[in-house]
Order: C-alpha cells, then sequence, then structure tokens
C-alpha cells in the first residue's frame, strides 16, 4: 500500500513537472492565438477583445494558476481552431489509436518473442542469422519509407488491403504492419540477448543437471527471467503507441491522437498541443508504472528491492 | 500465442466495413475544421462552407460581386439596401432564409465577442437595419464604393447566429448539406439536387492522396501536390487531369529596413537573375504562368502590360557592381523559407541561379510557425510565400500600405510610399472604373520600386477519376461539386 502511494506521488510530481513544462513551452514559442482566432486583417480593439476572452492579458502566474483550476476540473480548454473541448477531440481519437496500438502491439509480441527465443537457441546458426537480419532491416526503414512501399504492393499492384484510412475493410493491417515491424525487430534484439546473457546463470546449470529437457527449461527458468528486460522495452512502446505513433498515423490518415497532435501543431492550436502533449505523457507516465508492477510481480528480488 | 494471434485478428475485424461505393470522394490535404461560415478562416474550411451556405453576393472570375442571395442598391454613398432574391434556396429545415436571418448573420460578425476573422472587412458597418420582409439596409461608418464585394459571408439562420455551435452541426441553404463528420475526420455532405453524398476526406500525405486516386479509393483530388506527381497521374489509365488558371500568387518579399536589400539596384539584379521560365517548365511541368502583380490582369482591379523584368544575368551582375558587390566583395543573403519539399526545392534552385550572378544565397529553411512568426515580426532579409485567394484589391491596402506592417496588417517589408498609400485610399473612396485606374497605378509603382520579386500564378490542377463535369474553381473552390456526375468507378 505504502509503495502504491509512493508510486501515486511520484507519478503526480512527474505530470507537474511536464504539465508546467508545456505550459512554459507554448506560451514562449512564436506564433499568436489572436492570429489563429481572427487572422492576421483583425482590427487592433477586436485582438484586444479576443486577447481577454482567451485570457492572455492576463499575468503569467495567473494564467499558470487558471491552467491548474481547469486541469483539476479535468477542463483542457476548447481548440481554437475546430472550436470543440480538447477532452473531447481527444475522445474522439482516442478509439483509432487504441486499435492501431493493440494490433501494432499484438503483432510485436507474435513476432518478436518468439524470433528472439528461436534465434537465441540457434545462435550463431542460419535462423539466429535470420532474425539478426530481420531486426537489422526492420530497424533501418524508417516508417514514412516503409508505409508507402508496403502500400505501393499490397494496396496498388496486388489490391489486397485499401491505401490509407480507417473505415474500410483490411485498414488496419498496413499501418499496424508499419508500426509493429520496426518495434518486433528492436524487441527480438532485445529477446535474444536476454536470453543469451542468463544463459550462463548457475540456475540453469542446475536444472539441466536434473534432467530437464530443453523445453522446459526455457519456458520454466529462462523465459520469465529473460522477460525482465524485455518487458521494460515492450512498456516503453506500449507508452509510444498509445502516445499516437505520430508518422505511421499522418502516413496513412490515420485519425488518432497522433495526427491530431500534428494538425494542432502546424495550425497552432495551443489548447490542443497542450492537453494532447499531457494525455501522452500521462499514458507513458500509467505505461510505465504498470511494467514495473508486472516486472515486481515476476521477479521478487524486484518487490524486496521497492 | 494462439489466443494472442485470435485476438490480433479479431481486431483486424473489427475495422471492417463495406466499401460505400456511391459517395463521391474527395482526398483533401486539410479537413475542414469549423462549418460555421462566420468563424472558418482557413481554405478548406472557407471552400467546404461555400458548399453548405449560400451568400448575399458571390465574387466572379473578373472579382466583380455577383447576386448569389440577393441583389443591391446603392441609396447613399454610406447606404447600401440589399433586396433578397424570391429565388433564394431554403435552409436544409426548410425554411426560406429571410432578412432577420440576414441581419443577424452580419450582426454577429461585428460582435468582438464572436471572434469572426471576417470582421475586419466589415469594420466599415456601422449598423444593419432590417426594413422589410425582402430588404435590408447596411449603414456604413464611411463611404465605400466596393461594399458589395464584401458580403460574401455565408448566411446563417437568425437562431443559431448567436453561439458558436453552428460549426459542429452545419444548417445552410447551399447546393449541399451537412450529413456527418466521419470517423476518419472528413465530413460527409449530400447534394440537393440528387441526394449524391461527397465526403471530404483528409489524406495529409501527397502520395498517399495520389495512390489514393489511382487504386479508385478516391475520385478526387485538387491542388496541394509537387509537380511530377500531377504529370504521372496524366499518364495513368483511367484518370483525367484538368488545369485552370490559379490566384494563388507566389513572390519573394524583402526586408525593406534591411540596409542590403534596402538598394532597389539589389533587388533588381536578383530579378534579372530569376530565370522564372526555366522554373515553371521544370518545377511545375508548365503547371504555373508568369506573375507581375498580386492582382490577376483579369481581375477589374488588375493591370495588364506591366513590363516584366527580363532573365538577364548579365545586367543582374552590372547592378550588383553599380550597388558595390563584387568576385572580391561578394553579396551574401539570407532566404528564409517553410520546410514543404516542394519549396525547399523551389529555394535551391534560385540558390543556384542567383549563385551565377555572384549572389551567395543562403537557405533557412523553418517549421511553418517559426517562419511566418519571424516572417511577421520583420526577422528576415528575404523570404518566399504565396497570396492565396485573392479576389478583392483590398489585399492592396493590406499588404503594401504604410499603416498595414504587422500588426496591423500584411506588409511584412515594412514598405513606405507616401505615394502608394495616397493612391489606395483614392481607390478605396472612388466609383470602380476610377477605382481600377488608380489600382492599375498601385501596382505599376510596387512594381516599379520592386517591393516584390513577382514569381508566378500557381494553376489549379484536379485530378479525377469515374467524374464527369468537374472543373476546379479559379480561386480553389469546390462549387463545381454542385453539378459533377460520378460515372461507373471500378476499383483497381
Amino acid at each position: 500500500m505504502a509503495r502504491l502511494v509512493s508510486q501515486l506521488i511520484d507519478t503526480l510530481i512527474v505530470l507537474f513537472g511536464v504539465s508546467t513544462l508545456v505550459f512554459l513551452l507554448l506560451v514562449m514559442i512564436p506564433g499568436d492565438p489572436v492570429d489563429v482566432v481572427l487572422g492576421e486583417s483583425a482590427q487592433a480593439a477586436d485582438r484586444e477583445a479576443m486577447r481577454a476572452a482567451l485570457g492572455l492579458d492576463r499575468p503569467l502566474a495567473e494564467r499558470w494558476l487558471h491552467f491548474y483550476a481547469d486541469l483539476a476540473h479535468g477542463d483542457l480548454g476548447d481548440s481554437l481552431v475546430r472550436l470543440q473541448p480538447v477532452t473531447e477531440l481527444i475522445r474522439q481519437r482516442l478509439p483509432a489509436t487504441l486499435q492501431l496500438a493493440a494490433a501494432a502491439f499484438g503483432l510485436v509480441l507474435l513476432i518478436a518473442l518468439p524470433l528472439g527465443i528461436i534465434a537465441a537457441r540457434h545462435r550463431g546458426r542460419w535462423p539466429d542469422s535470420l532474425a539478426q537480419s530481420f531486426a537489422l532491416v526492420g530497424v533501418s526503414i524508417p516508417n514514412f519509407w516503409l508505409g508507402p512501399l508496403l502500400v505501393l504492393l499490397f494496396s496498388v499492384y496486388l489490391g489486397w488491403t485499401p491505401v490509407s484510412g480507417n473505415l474500410e475493410p483490411g485498414s488496419l493491417v498496413l499501418p499496424a504492419v508499419t508500426l509493429g515491424l520496426s518495434m518486433a525487430a528492436i524487441t527480438t534484439r532485445m529477446m535474444r540477448s536476454s536470453l543469451l546473457e542468463i544463459e550462463s546463470q548457475p540456475f540453469l546449470r542446475t536444472a539441466r543437471c536434473k534432467g530437464l529437457g530443453e523445453s522446459a527449461v526455457m519456458l520454466r527458468h529462462s523465459l520469465p527471467n529473460a522477460l525482465l528486460p524485455v518487458i521494460t522495452v515492450l512498456g516503453l512502446q506500449l507508452g509510444g503507441l498509445l502516445a499516437g505513433a505520430v508518422i505511421t498515423e499522418v502516413v496513412f490518415s490515420w485519425p488518432g491522437i497522433g495526427s491530431l497532435l500534428v494538425d494542432a501543431i502546424r495550425q497552432r492550436d495551443y489548447p490542443v498541443v497542450q492537453g494532447v502533449v499531457l494525455f501522452i505523457a500521462l499514458s507513458y507516465v500509467l505505461v510505465n508504472r504498470l511494467s514495473d508492477m508486472l516486472a515486481a510481480w515476476l521477479d521478487p528480488r524486484i518487490r524486496e528491492r521497492a | 500465442m494462439v489466443r494472442l494471434a485470435a485476438i490480433c485478428l479479431c481486431l483486424l475485424l473489427v475495422a471492417c466495413k463495406p466499401p460505400d461505393t456511391d459517395t463521391l470522394i474527395f482526398a483533401v490535404a486539410n479537413a475542414p475544421g469549423v462549418l460555421d461560415p462566420r468563424l472558418a478562416g482557413d481554405a478548406a474550411s472557407e471552400r467546404t462552407n461555400a458548399l453548405l451556405y449560400d451568400r448575399l453576393v458571390m465574387l466572379d472570375e473578373q472579382g466583380k460581386p455577383q447576386p448569389q442571395m440577393a441583389t443591391w442598391r446603392m441609396l447613399g454613398p454610406d447606404h447600401y439596401r440589399l433586396s433578397l432574391l424570391p429565388s433564394r434556396a431554403p435552409f436544409w429545415d426548410g425554411r426560406l432564409p429571410d432578412t432577420r436571418d440576414v441581419a443577424a448573420t452580419y450582426r454577429s460578425l461585428l460582435d468582438p465577442t464572436l471572434g469572426s476573422p471576417h470582421g475586419g472587412a466589415l469594420a466599415k458597418v456601422r449598423e444593419v437595419v432590417v426594413v422589410n420582409d425582402s430588404d435590408v439596409d447596411f449603414l456604413l461608418s464611411q463611404p465605400d464604393p466596393s461594399f458589395a464585394s464584401r458580403l460574401t459571408v455565408g448566411i446563417v439562420p437568425a437562431q443559431a447566429a448567436t453561439g458558436r455551435s453552428l460549426g459542429r452541426q452545419p444548417l445552410g441553404s447551399g447546393p449541399f448539406a451537412f450529413v456527418e463528420w466521419r470517423d476518419d475526420g472528413g465530413v460527409l455532405l449530400r447534394r440537393r439536387t440528387d441526394g449524391q453524398r461527397v465526403a471530404l476526406v483528409p489524406v495529409a500525405d501527397p502520395t498517399m492522396r495520389t495512390l489514393k486516386l489511382l487504386r479508385g479509393e478516391a475520385h478526387l483530388l485538387q491542388n496541394d501536390l509537387p509537380g511530377e506527381l500531377y504529370g504521372y497521374l496524366a499518364d495513368a489509365r483511367g484518370l483525367a487531369v484538368q488545369e485552370g488558371p490559379g490566384t494563388t500568387f507566389a513572390y519573394i518579399g524583402f526586408n525593406l529596413e534591411d540596409s542590403v536589400v534596402a538598394s532597389r539596384d539589389v533587388r533588381a539584379a536578383i530579378a534579372h537573375a530569376i530565370d522564372r521560365d526555366a522554373i515553371i517548365r521544370y518545377l511545375f511541368g508548365g503547371r504555373a504562368q508568369k506573375a507581375e502583380s498580386v492582382l490577376r490582369p483579369q481581375h477589374w482591379a488588375g493591370v495588364g502590360g506591366l513590363v516584366a523584368y527580363p532573365y538577364d544575368p548579365q545586367r543582374a551582375r552590372d547592378l550588383l557592381r553599380r550597388a558595390g558587390y563584387d568576385e572580391k566583395h561578394p553579396l551574401t543573403l539570407s532566404y528564409k523559407t517553410s520546410t514543404d519539399p516542394f519549396r525547399l526545392r523551389i529555394a535551391h534552385v534560385l540558390q543556384s541561379q542567383l549563385a551565377a550572378v555572384g549572389i551567395d544565397l543562403k537557405v533557412r529553411s523553418y517549421e511553418w510557425g517559426t517562419f511566418f512568426g519571424d516572417i511577421k515580426a520583420g526577422r528576415f532579409q528575404m523570404y518566399s510565400l504565396a497570396w492565396v485567394g485573392v479576389n478583392t484589391p483590398d489585399i492592396l491596402r493590406y499588404a503594401f500600405h504604410s499603416a498595414s506592417a504587422p500588426p496591423g496588417g500584411a506588409n511584412r517589408g515594412r514598405y513606405r510610399s507616401a505615394e502608394v498609400d495616397a493612391l489606395i485610399e483614392r481607390a478605396e473612396r472612388a466609383e470602380p472604373a476610377q477605382a481600377a485606374q488608380l489600382y492599375a497605378a498601385v501596382q505599376h509603382r510596387i512594381h516599379e520600386d520592386l517591393v516584390y520579386v513577382p514569381l508566378w500564378y500557381e494553376s489549379n490542377i484536379a485530378a479525377t477519376r469515374g467524374l464527369e463535369g468537374y472543373v476546379p474553381g479559379h480561386d480553389g473552390n469546390y462549387r463545381a461539386l454542385a453539378h459533377t456526375r460520378m460515372t461507373h468507378v471500378q476499383r483497381q
């Protein structure tokens, strides 16, 4: 219980730091919210009226306090461009991001864990080389290039999947593959190296001396121990996925959190940028806390240290 | 692992819905954000609003006002009477727009609490008075012979004019009705005449837009593509590429408070060093026309006969020498542009052409907000931008009058000319025929002073698949959708 409270306090401190940083950054970056709303041709009186309506004529400290007061009520403000509450915009975009994140994450687990295990078990032989090559290619190809390549092959030439969007049959496949492939590559390498690292541990020798078969050694002893660093990496990756895979969402016109953030930055829609960045920070923190808890559940040593 | 695979498969299937083959899909670079004509400021929203809301007046290709919902009479220099046409279309709830709707729309535009980007253009309106069921009077604070051309904001129902909620649930009297916001961030519309559904679907990446059209997932795309993609589409089977003259005016601007580019000889040298024909031929694939002024010569306030600064590298070198620059004292200039890959490519061609006459151009590329912020703040020597959707001669005051230096306008180069100021002010008070002459004089002076190096008008280009009757509007508008027909469409 005490550990949970301590983690909650840690989380709140991180969120406070992030939100203050976001608030200050948006105050400092070039551009004027009044221009976003009224355009450049507005009369001086109208500009002043709008400045007052947006609360921009108040001292910075007062605006900062107002920001936190609104935040405490779950109010992230209204979009300057779309004229909707930011929370509503995030709520509208979240399902698409969750859908893509779940599909990509599932793909990572499906590809990376078996491939990493195969590579480690056949170290130095052709399955290992194949898995290593996959990892190298997966990490090296950027999403903005891989996406259009996959579209050319599977959508334009073979006609199996739609080019982009999220409304047609099979539209999730290519964005999920684009996103999942690079993450799977990283996780494969991590899985392999983690398994090889514990290969020399005495408890594995003991298990083998007791007459356990290789599969049993792998499943009951090697894998649970090797998974700890992999879970940390997966936690970070899931955090990134929930934050919206910005490039993939833009390339595939996927209407998620990432494309909302890009649009908001381009349009200088300050409340939306602020709200989305806060949401991303919250996602990261929560997912990382969850992965910490999972690691503690898997490894009693971590629990004891905590 | 098997369970995991099953979950993944389910997730992929969740995304599946049967394709809608009867809807005309228009792939756009940016989705319309606000479907309230009083609040929309971005081009995508304004073009979509023109489909949803009829206006009192619309501007034709020469920029002249034409009646859409109403005719007008000038009862005095500061008094206009608008009379609603009996043939006007009803709102989509079946009610005919009346004078209360007109008055409520324009009164709300003048209300600073609404925060309309169109309020500035209507600053001279003192009062809007409902005379009877068909007439509305606009009383001005000072004479404005061109006032009718400012009445181009869509009319909204009076009951919706008080708040800002109309933008999410639009209700107008235009040729299209709003149906719904789509899950992909687009908007679905329905045509009044035959119920044809049209979806404006955002596809930010130009390559993806092209591929969607090639595969038959989209039927129409317009502008915002690199030149080579138009060439590619023009050669593709089953596609048609339509090209029309555009009003988007590209130019190079100068900071006239900078001691180097304040020299007219330096600016003239730059103008003579740029080979516009080559850029139009090779980068635009011929899909642009050389420009000399922000208003097209065909515009009622435009000017023909402006003599171009010809491509003449030797003359450019002579001018530079006269300004005190030669091989021993080369001229180095900073040129700011956005991160748009096509604009960057143009910047590097300009860099190469200017290097040939001895100018070392340092290209500085910035993210749009930073770039535009620097331009407005005067933190630049040279930059390139384009004026989009220029329809009225108000642009001359906005971009060149001394009082229009930011934040009061868009005279970003801080150009000051008492002669130009006086000509603009006289033109604004003059009848159209005389105003045209005065605006011509303004443009001659600006061209002579080389406030901008004028570059080109970018053509409006539409690529279609399985459509009949679509032509891009002169200012990039989508009005042709009102009579575009879908023919047989087959997916590849």
